[in-house]
């Protein structure tokens, strides 16, 4: 009891509080500020109010209690419709874009032979398409198995890629992100007459049909349509499909390279020399000890390199791994950019995170060293660069070498850890001078003005 | 005595910083409030303040990073014969009388499987210089013996423990008195609605209306609660009405004081650490351990009862790395005519590794590479070489926290987990091996994410450190050769909130 109120850390001030939304349950009389509701509603944000921890008899604790809940049966009752305007159908092709090319390929011959007979003037230009095969386009993925006829709308700035029809095609995580907002309406392929009315699919039916289609577990599509709700933009990496290992058999354990010793190097040797120079009894010995010896000793820093005689893993010089060595729930299979960044999907920047998906029922522990360094040294080389990062050591370290997302999903509930390569052996701390930035009793350097912390 | 001199001197120059000020403000204005009966009615903050104890200068008493002595050679000036001159004194003299490297003496405890160190001026340097180990008695620096004397009166100042106790007590007061406002205003509010109930009305429609629309900004005013900002400031209103009519009105505020709280309190964390942070004054004083200079010369009265502790990581160190601590098999005892042995750095090794298992491993074991005392001081050497503080995480439910410089100049940043890992092809050669280590080295996701959480919750980085652990060796004999076999690499996990990345 006694420590539990010093144990309660106290975090920075309002304005950089991090109360993490999200863990909280939601408060539904901010609905009432939202516009569709109000008519009249404040540009600003509502803000927080306090929050009462137990009940008491007041009347005004019941009304504040129903009139969040009356707000949260309001906005639940706001009837959600499709217009036809908006509505977009799309067509489940199982096949996915090789089969439909055939069937285009039928369909256009057949065309050519119906149009060639009446005249031969006006655009011919399909006869010269089907003639020869059909150009496979290259960013059509094979698992891509949703049809869009008459893609319109914002959602296909992102999403589906387009064949030379202009038709976009939209891999199964994606048409079940947008048939589960509300935004398609998927039909079942009506093989027989092409004018016949076709039937949705159902939400249940469409779990069915895609999840489990061409790599896509349910884990995958937990993070895809939470992270996509947020406004991330999303990219499937080439590790997404698990067929790369089995090109290799997983080595049981890669000879572990010989351990690179950051040894004192040329500088250090004439440092050794001159060291022997000062030092004639030349008691060091790392044997039996002790490593810096008896002798006079003219700088702390020559204390220290002579204390470095553990190897350490240097990201930089490492060289990096394969696809094929890492294994398969330790591997990143998506890219993700920031809603800020700007996204085209015809030339997709460099991805501004690099998320591997790992099912904890699956894979119940954490990954051992060889699979997470298999999976950062897949990442490319991220150095911590710019002018800050120059100055802060903390933030350097902070950042590392190498970053990846590891989304961990349990039953459902994704965990986002971002694990980073710092080579603490890269920042020699002895080597700075002045000792820790900012100060004990007030604000800190690095990670904020005023952080305080535990000891 | 010198040195003490030397402390007032240089904390007489350094300024007060602001937030010092402020700091002090604030602190005067609570202890204004604690008594009552003030006369003036002017505001607290032109009240003289109390001195404050000095504090001592933490960057002279722990201007040496590691108990090694440093002779540095002076500055050669290519123009100036002079200097070249002092060079060759200054190696004359070390040729001619070579100075010493201060050895201290400590045991080892096998109850404890630690290394125990009794000598005052040892425990001193170990403590001043790297931070070495912990008071057997203290929390963390030994300050059992100036506790005690100012327990007897003895010693003005305080330790860093009593600076904890009375933060936690006027917390505490501080969140009884808030209990006591949130009852009051409930109390008012039933008395109100009863009224308004009696006058046949409803509740007014403003009230209604902020029911209504609760969480707008109004809500701060609208809402009953009462933090401990308010408490305080609403105590220090009372305080001052009452002297201002000088009437006899305490004994209501006493009467309220006194009466318990009968309702059990929980406050949301989050909003008792703002409150915390932006206005108590105990926030800004951090436990700064003010007593550091028992004059050497006084005379003990008493005997000190505390010893340095140093875990096995920190006592190997400083015995085969520093070669400043030697390391007795059993505790001195004044009836022994001969002096104990100093255990030899390989049985050290031996002796601790088998000690890193509880209950401890029989002494004729033969060492393993993957022996947690292996781990743990691979990682420990690897640190401290880099110039970081290492000390114990377990607080914190780590292994290890860096602190840059020392725990007196700053919080440590990272903890550090250690983890062993078995990449090299002998542990995977026979199902029995790759049994042995799948227990070893797994680590359920759970478990990371409770440290993590932690860590998060205190404001550190979360280092993972993995081990490389090598194949058994035969012999021990060369343990520079033997350590320069494993291979630590660290990685750096942290919670990756999406909502806050966005941008």
């Amino acid at each position: 009891m006694a420590d539990a109120d010093e144990d309660v850390v106290q975090t920075p001030p309002t304005g950089q509080v991090e109360v993490d939304l999200s863990d909280e349950t939601q408060d539904f009389r901010f609905l009432n500020h939202l516009n569709f509701i109000s008519d009249t509603a404040s540009p600003s944000i509502p803000k927080r109010g306090e929050k009462d921890f137990e009940p008491n008899p007041t009347e005004h604790q019941a009304d504040v209690l129903s009139a969040s809940r009356d707000a949260m049966h309001n906005a639940l009752s706001f009837p959600r419709l499709h217009r036809p305007k908006t509505q977009i159908i799309a067509y489940y092709a199982l096949g996915g874009y090789a089969a439909q090319a055939e069937l285009d390929a039928q369909q256009d011959a057949l065309q050519v032979k119906e149009n060639q007979k009446p005249s031969e003037s006006t655009q011919k230009k399909p006869p010269t398409d089907a003639s020869k095969p059909p150009p496979k386009p290259v960013n059509i993925s094979p698992d891509a198995c949703v049809l869009v006829p008459i893609p319109k709308g914002q959602y296909f700035k992102t999403m589906g890629q387009a064949d030379r029809k202009n038709r976009v095609w939209l891999l199964p995580e994606e048409a079940l992100y947008l048939l589960e907002r509300g935004s398609l309406d998927i039909r079942w392929p009506s093989t027989s007459d092409p004018d016949a009315v076709s039937i949705p699919m159902s939400l249940q039916a469409a779990y069915a049909c895609f999840v489990g289609h061409g790599g896509l577990t349910l884990e995958r599509f937990s993070v895809y349509t939470g992270l996509k709700r947020l406004g991330y933009s999303f990219l499937r990496a080439p590790g997404w499909s698990d067929e790369i290992e089995d090109t290799e058999e997983i080595a049981p354990a890669s000879e572990p390279s010989p351990p690179k010793f950051h040894g004192p190097g040329l500088a250090g040797i004439l440092g050794s020399l001159f060291k022997w120079i000062h030092d004639p009894r030349k008691t060091a010995s790392t044997a039996t000890g002790p490593i810096v010896g008896f002798g006079i000793h003219r700088h702390y820093m020559d204390v220290y390199r002579k204390l470095a005689i553990i190897p350490w893993y240097d990201p930089v010089t490492a060289p990096p791994s394969k696809l094929s060595d890492t294994t398969p729930p330790f591997r990143v299979v998506f890219h993700i950019y920031k809603p800020s960044t700007p996204f085209k999907k015809s030339a997709p920047p460099a991805p501004d995170f690099r998320v591997a998906v790992v099912s904890t029922r699956d894979q119940t522990t954490m990954p051992a060293l060889p699979q997470l360094g298999a999976l950062l040294e897949s990442t490319p080389l991220d150095p911590p660069h710019g002018e800050k990062m120059q100055r802060m050591m903390y933030m350097r370290l902070r950042h590392g070498y190498r970053n990846v997302v590891m989304a961990v999903v349990d039953q459902g509930v994704v965990s986002y850890l971002r694990i980073a390569d710092s080579a603490f052996g890269k920042e020699k701390l002895f080597e700075t001078k002045g000792g820790p930035q900012g100060n004990k009793r007030g604000g800190r350097g690095p990670g904020g003005p005023n952080r305080s912390k535990k000891r | 005595m010198g040195r003490n001199a030397v402390v007032t001197l240089v904390i007489d120059i350094q300024p007060t910083p602001a937030y010092k000020l402020k700091w002090l403000q604030m602190a005067t204005t609570v202890t204004s409030t604690e008594k009552p009966v003030s006369t003036q009615p002017a505001p607290a903050e032109a009240r003289p303040r109390a001195p404050r104890p000095p504090r001592p200068n933490f960057r002279h008493i722990h201007r040496f990073p590691l108990p090694v002595t440093v002779h540095h050679v002076p500055p050669v000036i290519p123009h100036n014969p002079l200097s070249l001159i002092s060079v060759a004194l200054s190696y004359l003299t070390f040729l001619i009388s070579p100075p010493r490297q201060e050895v201290y003496s400590a045991y080892f405890d096998s109850a404890t499987s630690s290394v125990h160190v009794t000598d005052e001026n040892a425990v001193k340097a170990l403590w001043q210089m790297g931070f070495f180990g912990k008071g057997s008695l203290s929390r963390s620096e030994p300050s059992w013996l100036a506790r005690e004397k100012k327990r007897r009166g003895l010693l003005g100042g305080k330790s860093s423990e009593e600076v904890t106790r009375q933060r936690r007590e006027e917390r505490r007061e501080l969140k009884l008195e808030r209990a006591r406002m949130e009852k009051l205003a409930i109390e008012e509010r039933l008395k109100a609605e009863a009224a308004a109930r009696e006058n046949g009305t409803t509740i007014d429609q403003d009230d209604q209306s902020t029911a209504a629309d609760g969480t707008a900004n109004d809500t701060a005013t609208s809402t009953e609660k009462f933090s401990l900002r308010k408490a305080k400031e609403a105590r220090m209103l009372e305080t001052r009405n009452q002297a201002a009519r000088k009437a006899a009105a305490t004994d209501s505020t006493d009467q309220a004081e006194k009466s318990p709280n009968g309702k059990s309190v929980r406050f949301s964390p989050v909003v008792q650490k703002q409150e915390f942070l932006s206005n108590s004054p105990s926030s800004m004083k951090l436990p700064d351990s003010v007593v550091d200079n028992i004059e050497a010369d006084e005379e003990p009265i008493f005997e000190n009862e505390e010893h340095l502790q140093l875990s096995k990581e920190e006592a190997f160190f400083l015995s085969y790395s520093l070669g400043t601590l030697n390391i007795y098999d059993a505790p001195v005892k004044a009836s022994q005519n001969q002096p104990n042995s100093i255990m030899s750095t390989t049985s050290l090794l031996k002796l601790l590794c088998n000690h890193s298992f509880n209950p401890s491993r029989d002494a004729s074991a033969a060492l393993q590479p993957d022996d947690p005392f292996m781990l743990s001081y691979v990682v420990y050497h690897h640190f401290r070489s880099l110039g970081w503080v290492v000390r114990s995480g377990v607080k914190f439910g780590t292994d290890y926290l860096l602190y840059n410089r020392g725990p007196v100049f700053s919080h440590a940043e990272f903890a550090v987990i250690v983890i062993p890992s078995y990449s090299h092809s002998y542990w995977t050669e026979t199902e029995e091996r790759k049994e042995y280590i799948a227990a070893k080295q797994t680590r359920s996701w759970w478990w990371l994410h409770c440290v993590n959480r932690v860590q998060a919750q205190v404001l550190k980085s979360l280092v993972v450190c993995y081990v490389e652990v090598p194949p058994p060796t035969a012999s021990i004999d060369d343990i520079g050769a033997l350590l320069g076999t494993y291979q630590v690499r660290e990685f750096l996990v942290k919670r990756f909130v999406p909502n806050r990345m966005r941008d």
